[in-house]
């Protein structure tokens, strides 16, 4: 879609799904870098799914590149170290630990430790609510707050790329707004590309440059997310709005 | 009341090496979901290992921390060997390999180091002092001392390293911990490592009490498996505090219930298994799960 | 007569290694020794144990490391029965069973609220417990030394027809014994196979796969798992009895904790939730230790010391080792083996296309 500007992640003719059951059939897409490219589509069309391609949780054909490597045969721990973060359905919030603890798993890699200093004050800077449950369990935050310490230990992996996985699912509109422009905050001052799988397709519109639109595990639609916000058809059929 | 307290102390001190046997086996139920039958046998094993050390000349408190080093290679390798291949496999084929693995070590240890009980040399003299006009033994102390600071160490290492905090996270959510760049495999590759050397310290300050002889461990097993069914099987504290409870209660129960004889005190630990199972699943400090559908 | 006919011929094969697999086991003391006759009677013995175990393990789900201590309810009842009570021998075995049936029904119970680990870590502490237990009322169970118990006279007709048949020697208590055995555990062997077959088999299945949702069928879970048990219980407990009576003594360290793990490392080995699976187990659980012991110390080129330490730990080691490599390589035992292979041979042979591996799943284990 958008040659030139130097994509990040690329991902051509991608197959693959869960054991003998297939579930992506062929999907291409392409995150330049520092930009926020959102994915949609209804339930089962193989979003998630693709973001646990690129994060190497499950097994796929076709060719994913990220910063020019490939990732295949990459172990999921070394896709992450060099620069993917995820943060999946469900936040993948260790709640047998506690919210610093989560924290600190983010930052754990980094050496850079005034860096990381200073990632710490700004992570509570946009989240004060964790410094006050820092030593508390994770799992007494509610859910929106999971979702911010899910950011928030995101950002402390300084990654190039992150995938937000459904970042709005059970929380409430005032909320999911307070992180999208957190995210969009991130995006600007990090220069951290984002690619955001989203069922309200309408705020990931708003927040991406560009979009592609899932169905049935393969591109249907894509676009920049301002053209596709304007066609009418487009959002009737795909984007239910 | 002197006896009390001697008996008391006394049962502190089998705690100890019920609690450091218990803490094994949490760490790896923890990691793995399973129990491991062959914890006790590993134990077993280290103590050969120490045992030979010390009769080549090296000094006690060399062969302790040595043999806990050896102890804890040969965890890692188990898991990476045996473990690994069948990491998704049910829970009974699990238990059938730890319960292999078991057997194979035994007749290993038959086999390397005979059958003939041997005399296990401990650093603490048998003379006793006394205390509060009780008579406590050095013995018993000294193993209250050393299970003391292993079971702190391990502490320390799980709650204020990274790497500890590495290892909690492999262990309870493993999918979410790869995808923060821990690795995940050789976490738990650590986790059997420190049971295992944990489990050593067990066997090694059990020996001298007992006859140092292959089947040392069986009955050790029963009651590490008392203590951490009653902690909570998944709380390495409870593995502690159940590990003492354990200890203090089979010792008074042998003293002073004139019914229970040497032999039979292994049915109180079967009881206070049935009993906990029966009444409070989880233990004192577990946490029920949420059975997911 | 046509339906007859009609019936053999469609018969599927395996039946007719059913029949012939009968026909080995009916004829065989006629061709080989009392001795090993005597031997192939504990073949059966832990058969019929490891059918029990079987239902427990491969259709409810439940483990159990503690049959052992069945098997010793079940030995010990029958010979307190004959040794103080002077009953026959044959009532003392399905009285035995019954009663450990009972036992295994009770001990069901609280298993209910026991998740898999759990119930593995109880049953195991039973069986470590159980020959202390036993030891303690030494004027029931004759504490250490045990209990003896008098071989059995075959009776005149058995005499008679295995005499027609050989033209040898008169029949031995072992062989008679054998004949027993190999009735009761072919009547088991039908029992536990109609069990399996209807409804109690499916409803177990169903429970040992997804039990949240066989409770949303309306399938009582707590009275078929509690069934399960009395079920297994029942048989460990005739096989113990028989158990007792052909090897003439009772003893608490007949039964030690090794022999619980044993039969449940036999059951798993034959094939869980399969039907030829106990058999395979008993011949597995019966043999595997002697052979593994004779084994190297009939080869010359080992020395002396090695192999008489060999003696004691080999077996062990042989056994451990061989477990875990089968757990790695074929988790569903040795006939979950034979049926992958023999349906991908199939499949082969039909020429079935390459949808995938193109191979028939063998039956799930989920315990």
């Amino acid at each position: 879609m958008t040659a030139g500007a130097a994509n990040l992640l690329e991902l051509v003719d991608v197959r693959g799904g869960y054991g003998p059951t297939s579930v992506l059939h062929g999907v291409s897409l392409q995150v330049p870098e520092g930009s926020i490219v959102s994915l949609l589509g209804a339930n089962g069309a193989g979003k998630t799914t693709t973001l646990r391609a690129i994060t190497g949780v499950i097994h796929w054909t076709g060719d994913i590149r990220f910063a020019g490597h490939s990732l295949r045969r990459m172990a999921t721990e070394d896709i992450v170290s060099s620069g993917i973060t995820h943060v999946p359905e469900g936040r993948g919030i260790l709640t047998e630990l506690t919210v610093d603890e989560n924290l600190r798993l983010g930052a754990h890699k980094r050496k850079d430790r005034d860096a990381v200093r200073k990632d710490y004050d700004r992570v509570f800077e946009y989240f004060p609510v964790l410094r006050e449950r820092r030593r508390l369990s994770a799992s007494t935050l509610s859910g929106g707050e999971q979702q911010m310490l899910a950011v928030a230990r995101a950002l402390l992996m300084k990654p190039r790329l992150m995938l937000l996985d459904e970042p709005s699912l059970g929380l409430a509109p005032m909320v999911v707004r307070s992180i999208f422009e957190i995210i969009r905050s991130i995006n600007q001052s990090d220069h951290v590309a984002v690619l955001l799988v989203e069922q309200n397709a309408r705020l990931a519109l708003e927040l991406s440059s560009d979009a592609y639109v899932l169905e049935v595990g393969r591109v249907a639609v894509s676009g920049k997310s301002a053209e596709l916000q304007g066609q009418e058809s487009v959002r009737r059929s795909y984007l239910g709005y | 009341m002197q006896e009390l307290t001697q008996q008391v102390v006394s049962g502190l001190a089998n705690g100890g090496i019920f609690a450091s046997l218990a803490l094994a086996l949490v760490l790896i139920y923890n990691a793995m979901g399973l129990v491991n039958f062959a914890q006790g046998e590993m134990a077993m094993f280290a103590t050969f290992i120490a045992f030979t050390l010390i009769n080549h000349g090296f000094s006690y408190w060399f062969a302790l921390p040595l043999t806990v080093a050896i102890a804890f290679a040969g965890g890692v390798l188990i898991q990476r060997v045996v473990i690994r291949p069948v990491e998704r496999a049910p829970v009974l084929t699990l238990v059938i390999v730890t319960l292999g693995l078991a057997t194979l070590i035994n007749g290993a240890a038959g086999f390397l180091f005979g059958y003939v009980p041997r005399v296990f040399p401990s650093p603490f003299s048998v003379s006793t002092v006394n205390l509060l006009g009780a008579y406590l033994s050095y013995q018993d102390m000294g193993v209250i001392v050393v299970s003391g600071v292993v079971l702190v160490l391990i502490y320390l290492l799980l709650q204020r390293t990274t790497i500890g905090l590495m290892m909690r996270a492999a262990a309870h959510h493993r999918e979410a911990s790869r995808l923060l760049g821990v690795r995940v495999s050789w976490m738990l590759a650590l986790g059997w490592g420190l049971a295992s050397a944990v489990g050593a310290v067990s066997g090694i300050m059990v020996a001298p009490v007992l006859v140092l002889e292959p089947n040392l461990m069986q009955t050790i097993i029963i009651y590490a498996f008392a203590a951490a069914v009653l902690g909570g099987i998944e709380s390495p504290l409870g593995a502690v505090v159940g590990g003492l409870i354990v200890g203090v209660t089979v010792n008074l129960a042998g003293a002073y219930i004139p019914f229970v004889g040497g032999d039979l005190q292994l049915a109180v630990a079967l009881a206070i298994i049935v009993g906990v199972l029966i009444v409070k699943p989880n233990g004192l400090f577990g946490r029920p799960s949420v059975r997911n559908v | 007569m046509q339906l007859i006919q009609q019936r053999l011929r469609t018969a599927p094969p395996r039946y007719w290694l059913v029949l012939v697999v009968a026909l080995f086991f009916v004829g065989l003391p006629t061709v080989v020794s009392s001795f090993q006759s005597s031997e192939w009677t504990q073949v059966l013995i832990f058969a019929i144990v490891i059918m029990g175990l079987n239902i427990l393990v491969g259709y409810s789900g439940q483990i159990s490391l503690g049959h052992g201590a069945l098997m010793a309810v079940g030995a010990y009842t029958s010979a307190i029965l004959i040794h103080r009570y002077h009953v026959d021998y044959l009532v003392t075995i399905p009285i035995a069973g019954l009663l450990t049936g009972l036992v295994g029904f009770l001990l069901g119970i609280p298993a209910l609220r026991l998740s898999a680990l759990y119930l593995a870590l109880a049953t195991f502490a039973l069986a470590v417990v159980t020959p202390s237990l036993i030891k303690r009322p030494v004027e029931l169970t004759g504490g250490v030394q045990g209990i003896l118990i008098a071989a059995p006279d075959p009776p005149q007709f058995a005499k008679d027809a295995f005499a027609a048949i050989t033209g040898g020697p008169a029949m031995t208590s072992d062989q008679w014994m054998y004949y027993v055995s190999l009735f009761l555990a072919l009547l088991l062997f039908w029992f536990a196979w109609n069990i399996v077959r209807h409804r109690p088999g499916r409803a177990m299945r169903a429970i040992r796969d997804r039990e949240v949702a066989a409770a949303t069928f309306g399938i009582n879970i707590a009275a078929y798992k509690t069934m399960a048990f009395g079920i297994s219980a029942f048989y460990a407990g005739v096989a113990g009895a028989l158990y007792g009576v052909t090897s003439g003594f009772v003893s608490p360290d007949s039964f030690p904790l090794a022999l619980s793990f044993q039969l449940l490392v036999g059951t798993v080995i034959g094939g869980l939730a399969s039907i030829a699976g106990p058999l395979v187990g008993g011949i597995f659980t019966f043999w595997l230790p002697i052979i593994s012991s004779q084994f190297v110390s009939s080869q010359p080129w080992i020395p002396a010391q090695i192999a008489s330490a060999f003696q004691k730990a080999g077996p062990a080691v042989t056994y451990g080792a061989l477990l875990i490599v089968i757990m790695i390589f074929a988790p569903n035992g040795i006939v979950g083996l034979v049926v992958a292979g023999y349906a991908r041979l199939q499949a082969r042979l039909r020429g079935a296309g390459d949808r995938g591996t193109g191979q028939m799943p063998p039956d799930p284990q989920t315990v």
